[in-house]
């Protein structure tokens, strides 16, 4: 963690004085763009970093979904399986990913390349199913568009 | 077009998010009519003059939110921009984030002026990742074009922003919820008393409003309260962004009129439902809000108080069209496995509550169901209805007795038969 | 001062108070679980509810009084509503009340029975979770247990500050966790979360199937570990519960130690060396005077002590800060002339310690230091020229300082080597056995009663003086 410090610095310039605590989330976010998880030692640097206590940041951690422990496959899939994904063909689309990487919600592909995430609203009912890819929404799809984007995540 | 539009009144393209562009369409007028030309106890009675309501979900109105702030209190105050848009079937603020940030900031700066508030935040949900990217670049053109900082267009006003990023959690939509986690601390919600316009970020006073409701209050203060209330109904003032997905043929983000008539909305602004096939029930305004079905919703138009009189609300905008031949029992597994995921787990009656309507809902769906599975979600979401320290528990009840209320025949039939009624689908193909 | 009315009762008042305040000033019981008078207000249990006339439900320990208000804490929506609280609560709570130690004093248990009394409504399986988690060498967890009130975690944050507890994940997975590679055992007072518990997902390990509650009775004690002189309750077999056949031991034993309430000194809290007073009181007894190291009656023990007494010249006497405002008088009135008494320091920090701190861990190890001091001065203990006879109270003393000559009398409970050192040794009880005050650094007087019977062949101090001050052969 401790090569982001100049970055947290700036981060901190924004924020009025007083809200370290606020800085737990966007410092955890940018730890884990950069090592892909955030680990035990990140943890406990953050917390004397940012004068917090560090159960504090694990409960972060743990409540939020976004934030992992561990690493993960290099693509993530997310797909999102409300309402409005579902009565668009969500599971369907879902079913034709698993079958294709032979893996289950919550599971990596031993390659390591994908993760297979279920996720809930996020956002994006008008364009549905949808998943995201690591940052990035991909939506109306159909399995022939998801077909031709795992082709090209390599 | 559903009506008069005050929001969504240029051509969206690749550059008009940018603030060349947004000025060219007389942006940050409004800004410089408040700091030149009026006081700011004058900007809040103009906002509380046009009625302004909430598009978040609960709908109370704006003005009467910013009127508990004392100017002067000698504390900091704070505004946060909700951006957590998280409300199954709601993607409307995003509309915003995306293609026009800058009414968001003006909007900001404004009120921020208004309450004498140094430091504002926009909280954007975690997972938005363009809506996020387009929201930051319009605060360093902002910043770059001396909106945000010290003198702010050469007066003493001042104002500092920071976007805010989420990291997955519905809750964080609830305001105090929002402000836990803008503390940086997990997100759970806080009982009132206090108000947090008493006593919310940091215990400091501070106005949570939602980006839609924010983004109005620009063209309010360019235009007068009078002009906005000229638009729409009077007890629903102004425009909402409705975003429309599920069954429909045209779904994505409309600006309605307040009294528009619904099924015009649906049959003409949207393409109507796929196949033109009848429309079962239309959930209004996000999951939470209660759905009416196609009979109920043939005369309404889409204003709060006509929404409200039928039974459910304008919620936060999130409308979903359902077909008939939709199976409602697996409808209701979808959004019950929602608000149990979702539950912060912090008071008793959701954090269980969620949990065992999600059990019930599981095991009917699996032909495990018994007769009084029904009376047993009826029991669960009365009890989750007031009972709660936010709203999450009541709209999980809420959602299920709606459902419930109206399609009881449907469960009852998939518990005796073990079966859906209609296949248990969720799907309606798109008419090609 | 609004005036406001529960269940009818107009009361008035104070600004700022709770309805939650009011209603316990007058005898209202409104039931809780998270809320408690030394934490923040948590308000999630929501068991509180109480209904007001015009607004509804809510909860009554986050509801600020407000004139004329008309509070209800059993309407029918109040009892319908707690209710289903417990339905809740219960839905994933296991029913194990049998094997479970909080069974018997444990909050959910009577509110079942007072307020909901029926089985559960549900016909689904129960969210399955961890089962005695180590929470630290101290403290078990049962999350199933668990009603997440965070009695605990604030505890941690707000009182002892270590900030050793959290909570990991949400919703009905949620589970209190405590902080990684910190652990609660470094915690001096982690083990008042197993008191805060309403139930029994937080438990002691000392006190782990080792007792039903309802065999123990709680005697009022002082804790003797430091100056502060905490409050305390001995937990310890009722009569009419003793063992015949089993472990007879358990009869005299201390199965634990809580604290006893006591605004003037510890609050609602002690430290985790005050739970530990078996370790103390539980060592190795004496229980037969000695001359030499020879076992002998208490009379020819007494008789040679007053012979060595009356043919001194000088006569020092080491007092004992473990002994009670009591025997501290006696000595003085009794054998005060006679002896040049100094105040010995019983105890000493043991390795590991918390020396002290702004909570209640006071740096003097001793219980009635201030007493003592009080009738005997703030000397150091030290040996004037000439001085024959030193006579020793208590523990902690190194006897390689007495004057090789000096010829010694020991007063001590515990079996130690210098016990048969001593010219004269004579067993005495300890503070379990006998009542008594002790006076705490502050000046503030608190009382100890007897637990137990006392051991066979010890006497208490205070008769002992009595008899060494006797002219002629004096009886105990």
């Amino acid at each position: 963690m401790k090569h982001l410090i100049p970055e947290f610095e700036k981060l901190r310039e924004r924020f009025p004085a007083g809200f370290e605590s606020s800085l737990v989330l966007p410092c955890v976010r940018r730890i884990q763009e950069d090592r892909g998880y955030v680990a035990d030692t990140d943890i406990v640097e953050l917390a004397l970093y940012l004068g917090i206590p560090q159960i504090q940041i694990e409960e972060v951690l743990s409540f939020y979904t976004m934030f992992r422990r561990k690493p993960i496959g290099r693509w993530h899939l997310q797909f999102c399986h409300n309402v409005s994904c579902s009565m668009n063909g969500a599971e369907s689309i879902l079913a034709h990913v698993e079958r294709r990487l032979g893996i289950k919600p919550g599971e990596t592909t031993p390659d390591g390349r994908f993760t297979l995430s279920h996720a809930e609203c996020l956002g994006s009912c008008g364009t549905a199913p949808m998943m995201m890819v690591n940052q990035a929404y991909h939506e109306n799809l159909t399995p022939a568009t998801v077909d031709a984007l795992l082709e090209e995540l390599k | 077009m559903a009506g008069r539009q005050l929001l969504m009144t240029f051509p969206v393209t690749a550059t008009s998010h940018s603030l060349d562009e947004y000025r060219a369409r007389g942006g940050y007028a409004a800004l410089a009519k408040a700091l030149r030309e009026m006081k700011p106890q004058d900007v809040v009675k103009e906002v509380a003059a046009s009625g302004l309501q909430g598009r978040g979900g609960a709908s109370f109105e704006v003005g009467r939110k910013w009127q508990v702030v004392q100017y002067d209190d000698g504390h900091p105050h704070y505004l946060i921009a909700n951006a957590d848009e998280g409300e199954p079937g709601t993607f409307k603020d995003r509309w915003i984030l995306e293609n026009n940030p800058h009414v968001l900031l003006e909007s900001m700066l404004i009120a921020s002026y208004a309450l004498n508030v140094r430091n504002c935040f926009v909280y954007i949900r975690g997972e938005f990742d363009l809506p996020y990217r387009r929201l930051a670049g319009a605060v360093e053109e902002a910043y770059a074009a001396g909106y945000f900082g010290r003198n702010v267009l050469g007066t003493d006003f001042a104002c500092d922003i920071v976007v805010y990023r989420g990291a997955g959690a519905y809750v964080a939509g609830e305001a105090s919820g929002l402000i836990a986690s803008l503390e940086g601390k997990k997100s759970y919600p806080r009982n009132r008393p206090p108000r947090l316009t008493v006593r919310g970020l940091y215990q400091q006073p501070t106005v949570v409003n939602n980006v839609e409701s924010l983004s109005n209050v620009a063209g309010i203060v360019l235009h007068g309260a009078a002009a906005f209330r000229t638009v729409g109904t009077a007890k629903s003032p102004g425009t909402r962004l409705i975003s429309i997905s599920g069954h429909i043929n045209r779904p994505g983000v409309y600006e309605v009129e307040c009294g528009y008539p619904w099924m015009k909305f649906l049959d003409e602004d949207c393409g109507g439902v796929p196949g033109a096939r009848p429309i079962k029930c239309v959930v209004p305004g996000g999951v939470s809000s209660k759905v009416l079905t196609g009979a109920e919703i043939k005369e309404l138009v889409l204003s709060h108080e006509a929404l409200w009189d039928a039974g459910s609300t304008m919620g936060s905008g999130g409308m979903i069209v359902i077909a008939e031949g939709t199976c409602m029992v697996s409808l209701l597994q979808v959004i019950l496995r929602f608000y149990h995921h979702e539950s912060c787990g912090q008071c008793t009656p959701c954090r269980h509550g969620t949990g065992w309507m999600h059990r019930i809902i599981d095991r009917i769906v699996a032909g495990g169901g018994v007769p009084d599975d029904i009376d047993r979600l009826y029991y669960v979401s009365k009890f989750n209805d007031g009972t709660t320290i936010c709203g999450l528990g009541d709209a999980a009840g809420y959602a299920c007795t709606g459902i419930l209320d109206k399609f009881r025949d449907e469960f009852e039939y998939y518990i005796e038969h073990k079966r859906s009624k209609y296949g248990g689908s969720l799907e309606c193909l798109k008419s090609s | 001062m609004p005036e406001i009315f529960i269940n009818g009762q107009a009361i008035q008042a104070r600004d700022g108070q709770t309805v939650m305040d009011v209603a316990r000033e007058h005898g209202h019981f409104i039931p809780y679980f998270c809320w408690h008078p030394q934490l923040s207000t948590a308000g999630n249990c929501r068991m509180c509810l109480v209904e007001v006339e015009g607004r509804g439900l809510d909860i009554a320990c986050n509801m600020p009084v407000s004139k004329g208000m008309k509070v209800f804490t059993a309407s029918d929506d109040v009892k319908a509503h707690r209710k289903a609280i417990l339905q809740f609560i219960t839905l994933n709570h296991p029913v194990d009340c049998g094997i479970c130690d909080k069974a018997g004093e444990c909050t959910l248990q009577d509110y079942h029975y007072e307020y909901n009394g029926e089985h559960s409504l549900s016909r689904d399986e129960k969210v399955r979770s961890t089962k005695f988690y180590n929470l630290s060498n101290r403290i078990l967890l049962d999350n199933e247990r668990c009603i997440l009130c965070l009695r605990c975690t604030r505890f941690t944050h707000e009182v002892s500050k270590s900030m050793a507890l959290g909570v990991e994940r949400r919703g009905d997975v949620s589970n209190i966790r405590p902080v990684e590679d910190r652990p609660l055992s470094e915690d001096p007072y982690s083990d008042n979360i197993v008191d805060l518990c309403p139930v029994g997902a937080l438990l002691s390990r000392q006190f782990l199937h080792k007792s039903r509650v309802w065999f123990l009775q709680p005697t009022p004690s002082v804790c003797p570990r430091c100056s502060r002189g905490c409050s305390i309750q001995v937990w310890h077999r009722k009569q009419e519960w003793r063992l015949k056949a089993l472990d007879p031991r358990q009869n005299e034993s201390i199965a634990r130690v809580t604290p006893l309430e006591n605004p003037a000194v510890n609050g609602p809290w002690i430290c985790n060396v005050g739970r530990d007073l078996a370790q103390v009181f539980e060592r190795a007894r004496a229980d037969e005077p000695m001359l030499k190291g020879r076992p002998v009656g208490i009379a020819a023990a007494l008789d040679e002590a007053r012979r060595i007494i009356s043919t001194a010249r000088h006569c020092v006497a080491l007092v004992s800060n473990w002994g009670s405002n009591e025997e501290l008088e006696a000595f003085k009135r009794y054998l005060g002339e006679v002896f040049h008494g100094f105040v010995k320091q019983d105890w000493q920090p043991q390795p590991g310690e918390r020396i002290e701190d702004d909570l209640l861990i006071r740096a003097d190890k001793n219980p009635n230091t201030a007493r003592a001091r009080e009738l005997f001065g703030d000397d150091a203990p030290h040996f004037p020229e000439g001085t024959d006879v030193v006579l020793v109270w208590g523990e902690g003393f190194d006897f390689a300082q007495i004057p090789s000559r000096a010829r010694v009398i020991f007063l001590n409970s515990y079996l130690q080597p210098e016990n048969g050192h001593a010219d004269v040794f004579l067993p005495i009880s300890i503070q379990t056995e006998r009542a008594g005050h002790y006076t705490n650094f502050e000046g503030v007087v608190s009382a100890f009663e007897p637990c137990f019977e006392k051991k066979p062949g010890v006497s208490d101090a205070e008769a002992l003086f009595k008899a060494l001050a006797a002219p002629a052969r004096g009886h105990l």
